[in-house]
């Protein structure tokens, strides 16, 4: 019978940890959970599910999401040496969804999802509004099915929140979309006090409606679910790693909901630097994919208890950097604050041309200057391909652009605008003024020729295992560069406090004298002629029967 | 002001008081300004310092750095290594270093093009490597930097700072608690290097264009928060000296001075500021001394506008930075007690949530655990400019009432002449008539106009003359790289061409009364005169919010020849004036400035070599304030060209004023 309520069931669930030792002494560690769901996206009403999380289900049905991808992300991911990740993320927070083509006021359902999401998470993603979000024209297309040929970009919404710190309150909410939760399987590894001691982490979900089989009659609904780590050697004081350094604890055996439960160590640096796993891998695969090739162990997860061990074989070999094809990186220019300048880099290490497209999504306080847009490639100026501008609006619109360049081979492009430094009203700076406003990170895409450093998921894959041979014409990267910080012109808010006791203090010495004034009547006295010591016998003298006579007595004598 | 330019207002007690007694106000406001400024320095009169940002958490976390034999193998190599580089950095074994260590490693390069005489070319290179903190995304940074200094330099060697550094790298690069990238950097050609470097970050120019060509950089690591300068010359450390003088006299924040004090402290070295210790003396009068001793080394430092180590570079970009210079060479402390002082400062510029914004900018210094506040030093220069304000308004209004008495004289002239015209003006019946009258009219207007009043104000070329003058300071400004290029044709050196240049334009300057047509209009040159304080009084009053030293020392040299200076009708006084203002010249009191420098420098020396010496030196400083803004963007230059030598020659015209004596007007006394 189990057999039967197995296969009854139309949805799957795989869970998946692939372990990568990184140029430069670092660990790339990512969890990747997929469930896939028979069921029609458009008519689910998401009233029952099975291993499909309902919480989130509910949402996406509410607000007529077509499909939603949430990242949080601590640290910045270095594609320089570290290569691709296996799904990119901006520093802090990003969503990014698509509105199903009925939806009536798309600007209204995302805000609504961005405020649900928020609950989900315990993000704070009820930042994002319309003042900080753009509906990218190129670069975020569906990754999914879609039924209309013709998109229409006006049903996207991308959004980031730079300053968005991501930590455990984040990721029990997360692990609780699991099937299993955290209770077992692959999942039960993701203890906070070790995976945030890393360079760089990350959580995301990701989901999208695909294609139920390759005659694409039905779709089905997919969520994928992943956690990207980065450790680094130094912090963990040995490059020796076992599950025990990783993550405090052994794994006690798969999901029981799981379809598979496989774990992958990326062997491929095993030449240059070799090390020895413990136990043995059940198997090895060999993937080759766009002209690289790369090996991996795999371990099935057993259901009783389990660790892996590497131990670094003394030999040490020095290892050359190659950067992958591309990546980029952001600045700031100028000093002061009147005016200054952003600027991208995007470096093309590949030996052929690429097209990429740039997106910069800027808010609304940091007003950009279209006529200073200048495009240089290795020094000499250059007009881009194509321009997708949208000026912002004050407290309405951020300033969308986007940008599609064409790099010559082995380049190095700067792409640099101009912006004023402008003053907010008061109540718009945070609690911590002086810290600086954020820019969210620049968005670059392009489809590579080569999968060199190349982890990445194929479009049609949800899984590591569909990563293997997965060679397709082009490979999908969309690199992000680093947030910036701007200190906008900031008024000393130490001064109403400073007001405050000035006023208070005027008021108090006016007080006093009009107090007097209305409450006391003015009776004329005589003028004594006492002399000054007279005056202060009489004082004594006074002051002494006052004391010696007891209250009542003074009572009388008023 | 409407009281005072209200002619009916004139008889006013205030300006009657005013006219009397305006004198002896400039001379109470001018050394009630000094007194202010040297009271300061007694104890009482300045407050302690104290931390106001609060996120700082000084020295509450337990050192942990333990890499001094680190440091010393480090050191050790290093001097290998610099052997064989006479005159370069050894950049392969830096880099390696930095490399090993775990960094993200860098270089920068970078090309000087001499912007005066024959066009010379000098080339840079800096090192650098980023500690990507765990905690963050590369939004911040914090900066450690070291100028190298190859063994053939004049300067002291920093091997030792180098070592400290790469050890305190190695440490911190195992600590997951950074949240803010640290950027260790080394740099050439001291200042030049340092300037370079912060160009390229920040992707701007700060000096003229074209002239030092700041290449650029590819690793970044955000908004640079602080900074620490670090000079050791010596394995042990005696004492360490904080020095926080920058660019144009900008300062860092008073709470990074007080973490480095603090964190000294707390490591038991003693600490210097301006290499004076702090003493507590007992008797407040040589206490007081000692204390104005120190503030008056601040002082004289901050007023030259130029950085007194490469901290001072940073101030510009919003960067907090100082330099910890370690001082006498047999102490105790090592490179353990230093990369505890060091990783003391930087855990708590990590905890650092804002930006540098608490605590004071502005300050004073007499001691390292005393300041003066910005309100209480800017009375000083206020009350010494506010004399040549007094001075002004007292002019104003003696030329006010003597326009008033003039008034009172002509009135009679002007009355009789108007009854004549009245009855011809009236009933012009038919047109004939009216053209009749009209030209009777204009005949007797032709006949009795009579040229424009040699005694009343022409404002027009007042103005004139005010403008062609700051003209001429403007071409002052710009006239370095002409006069080079003269010189040079005649194989002059730069500094030659450049002091004589300035020289012969400063005399011929000299004629400029020459052309100044009111010379003998009285009322004019007072107006002149009038405006030439009031910019003096303004243009100290703006120096001071910026670089207040400097203002303090133009005002103490300027404000009580600038009051001298003034219209005067007797021959003597007027030759004696000529002499003290052209004492007063900006070339004249640099040349005896550096003379006096020289002489207590170098006492034992012979009169005539010392005379040389110092002569070599006014031309050096020139050239070098002419450098630094044309690099570094210092405006000393630029100010004393552009403010002070139009100012100078405003009351130079004044002092050329020529009044006839038989015009004597009685009871009129213009000083």
């Amino acid at each position: 019978m189990p057999w039967f309520i197995l296969t009854s069931k139309s949805d799957r669930f795989s869970e998946e940890l692939l372990i990568k030792p990184l140029y430069s002494d670092h660990l790339y560690v990512h969890f990747q959970f997929a469930t896939k769901w028979d069921t029609n996206p458009d008519q689910e009403s998401f009233r029952h599910t099975h291993i499909f999380p309902r919480a989130l289900g509910e949402i996406i049905e509410r607000y007529n999401v077509q499909e939603l991808h949430v990242s949080l992300a601590g640290g910045l991911w270095r594609y320089e040496t570290w290569g691709y990740p296996i799904l990119d993320a901006a520093p802090g927070a990003e969503v990014w969804a698509w509105f199903k083509a009925d939806t009536e006021d798309v600007d209204k359902n995302w805000k609504e999802l961005a405020s649900s999401l928020s609950g989900l998470l315990c993000a704070s993603l009820n930042f994002i509004n319309v003042d900080n979000s753009v509906n990218p024209e190129y670069t975020f297309k569906p990754r999914g099915v879609v039924s209309d040929q013709k998109i229409n970009s006006t049903y996207v919404r991308y959004a980031s929140l730079p300053r968005e710190i991501v930590c455990t309150e984040n990721l029990t909410p997360w692990k609780k979309l699991l099937p299993c939760e955290s209770k077992s399987g692959l999942a039960s590894l993701l203890n906070s006090g070790y995976i945030h001691n890393v360079r760089y982490h990350s959580i995301a979900i990701h989901m999208r409606p695909v294609c139920r089989d390759d005659a694409c009659e039905f779709t089905s609904l997919e969520l994928q679910q992943s956690v990207s780590l980065v450790y680094d050697y130094l912090i963990m004081g040995t490059k020796n790693w076992s599950f025990r350094k990783l993550f405090g604890q052994g794994l006690m055996g798969p999901c029981p909901l799981s379809e598979n439960s496989v774990i992958f160590v990326d062997t491929t640096s095993n030449v240059s630097v070799p090390f020895q796993l413990i136990p043995s891998p059940d198997d090895y695969i060999t993937s080759v994919r766009g002209g690289h090739v790369s090996t991996f162990a795999k371990y099935n997860v057993k259901p009783y208890a389990m660790s892996i061990n590497a131990n670094y074989l003394g030999k040490e070999s020095v290892l050359l950097n190659s950067p992958p094809s591309l990546h980029a990186n952001q600045y700031i220019t100028g000093y002061g604050q009147e005016r200054g300048g952003i600027v991208t880099k995007i470096y093309n290490n590949h030996w052929g041309a690429l097209e990429v497209v740039v997106l910069q999504n800027i808010p609304w306080y940091v007003p950009i200057y279209l006529h200073t847009l200048k495009i240089d490639v290795n020094g000499v100026r250059v007009e881009p391909v194509g321009i997708h501008y949208i000026p912002g609006r004050q407290r309405q619109r951020p300033y969308h652009l986007e940008i599609l360049l064409k790099l010559p081979p082995r380049s190095v492009a700067s792409v640099s605008i101009d912006f004023d430094y402008v003053f907010l009203k008061w109540q718009e700076y945070p609690p911590d003024a002086n810290h600086g406003f954020y820019i969210g990170s620049a968005v670059i895409s392009a489809n590579l020729p080569l999968a060199r450093n190349f982890t990445g998921l194929p479009q049609d894959g949800a899984t590591i295992a569909d990563s293997f041979n997965a060679s397709r014409r082009g490979y999908l990267v969309q690199v992000r560069t680093e947030n910036m910080v701007i200190t906008l012109p900031t008024p000393d808010f130490s001064m109403p406090y400073n007001v405050i006791c000035l006023a208070c203090t005027v008021v108090a010495l006016a007080f006093g004298p009009l107090h007097n004034i209305t409450t006391k009547r003015l009776v004329l006295t005589v003028k004594d002629n006492e002399k000054l010591i007279v005056k202060i016998k009489n004082r004594i003298v006074k002051a002494w029967t006052e004391r010696n006579s007891g209250s009542d007595v003074n009572q009388s004598v008023q | 002001m409407g009281l005072l330019t209200d002619p009916s207002a004139g008889q006013g007690k205030l300006t009657k008081a005013l006219l009397k007694y305006y004198t002896k106000l400039c001379v109470l406001l001018y050394l009630g300004g000094i007194g202010w400024l040297c009271s300061l320095a007694y104890t009482p009169m300045n407050a302690g310092t104290y931390f106001s940002e609060n996120a700082l958490l000084p020295g509450l976390v337990k050192s942990e750095f333990r890499e001094d034999g680190t440091a010393r193998t480090f050191h050790d190599e290093l001097l290998d290594e610099m052997k064989k580089y006479d005159d370069s950095i050894p950049y392969p074994w830096l880099l390696a270093k930095f490399k090993q260590i775990g960094l993200d490693t860098y270089t920068h390069n970078f090309t000087l093009h001499y912007p005066l005489g024959k066009p010379q070319k000098f080339t840079g290179k800096n090192v650098y490597g980023i500690l990507r903190a765990a905690r963050a995304s590369s939004t911040e940074a914090l900066v450690l930097s070291v100028p190298y200094r190859p063994p053939l330099s004049v300067h002291a060697t920093t091997s030792p700072s180098i070592a400290t550094m790469l050890a305190f790298a190695k440490f911190a690069n195992k600590e997951k608690y950074w949240a803010k990238d640290i950027i260790f950097l080394i740099t050439e050609h001291e200042q030049l290097g340092m300037q370079a470097w912060l160009e390229a970050y920040h992707g701007t120019t700060c000096g003229n264009e074209g002239t030092l060509n700041h290449g650029d950089i590819k690793g970044r690591a955000g908004a640079i928060q602080a900074a620490i300068n670090l000079e050791l010359h010596d394995t042990s450390v005696g004492q360490v000296d904080i020095k926080v003088e920058g660019l144009n006299g900008q300062l860092p924040n008073l709470d990074l001075f007080n973490l480095a004090a603090k964190m000294l402290l707390k490591e038991g070295i003693p600490h210097t500021f301006k290499n004076r210790p702090n003493k507590n003396l007992r008797d407040p009068v040589k206490d007081w001394y000692y204390s104005f001793q120190t503030l008056m080394a601040m002082i004289s430092t901050q007023a030259t506008g130029i950085p007194n180590g490469n901290h001072g570079l940073y101030h510009r970009f919003g960067i907090e930075a100082l330099t910890l210079e370690s001082v006498s060479h047999n102490g105790k402390a090592g490179f353990l007690s230093m990369g505890r002082i060091i990783e003391g400062i930087f855990r708590s510029l990590n905890n650092l949530l804002e930006r540098f914004h608490q605590s004071f900018f502005f300050y004073l210094l007499p001691s390292s655990e005393r300041f003066i506040s910005i309100g209480l030093y800017m009375p000083a220069i206020c009350l010494i400019a506010g004399a040549l304000f007094i001075k002004a308004c007292a002019n104003w209004c003696q030329l006010q009432e003597s326009q008033i008495q003039d008034d009172s004289e002509e009135k009679p002239k002007t009355e009789t002449q108007k009854p004549k015209a009245k009855p011809k003006r009236k009933e012009p019946k038919d047109m004939q008539k009216f053209w009749k009258d009209m030209k009777a009219k204009y005949e007797v207007e032709v006949k009795s106009y009579k040229p424009p009043d040699p005694d009343s104000i022409n404002f027009v070329s007042i103005l004139f003359a005010f403008l062609m003058t700051h003209v001429i300071g403007v071409l002052v400004m710009n006239s370095p790289q002409l006069l080079t290029m003269l010189g040079g044709q005649y194989d002059f050196s730069t500094e030659v061409s450049l002091f004589s240049g300035f020289i012969a334009v400063s005399a011929v300057l000299l004629l400029t009364p020459l052309f100044v047509p009111f010379k003998s209009c009285e009322k004019s040159m007072a107006v002149l005169n009038i405006l030439s304080l009031l910019e003096l009084g303004t243009t100290l009053i703006c120096i001071s919010m910026n670089n207040f030293s400097l203002a303090f020392f133009c005002a103490v040299i300027y404000v009580p020849l600038a009051l001298i200076v003034g219209v005067t009708r007797c021959r003597v006084c007027s030759g004696i004036k000529k002499v003290v203002w052209l004492v007063a010249h900006p070339l004249v009191v640099l040349t005896v400035t550096v003379l006096t420098y020289t002489h207590v420098m170098f006492p034992g020396e012979k009169l005539e070599a010392n005379f040389y010496r110092s002569l070599a030196a006014t031309q050096q400083a020139i050239v070098f304030s002419i450098i630094d803004s044309m690099i570094y963007g210092n405006w000393l230059f630029s100010v004393v060209s552009s403010i002070f030598i139009p100012n100078w020659l405003c009351f130079w015209i004044v002092a050329f004023s020529n009044i006839q004596p038989n015009e004597e007007i009685p009871k009129k006394k213009i000083d």
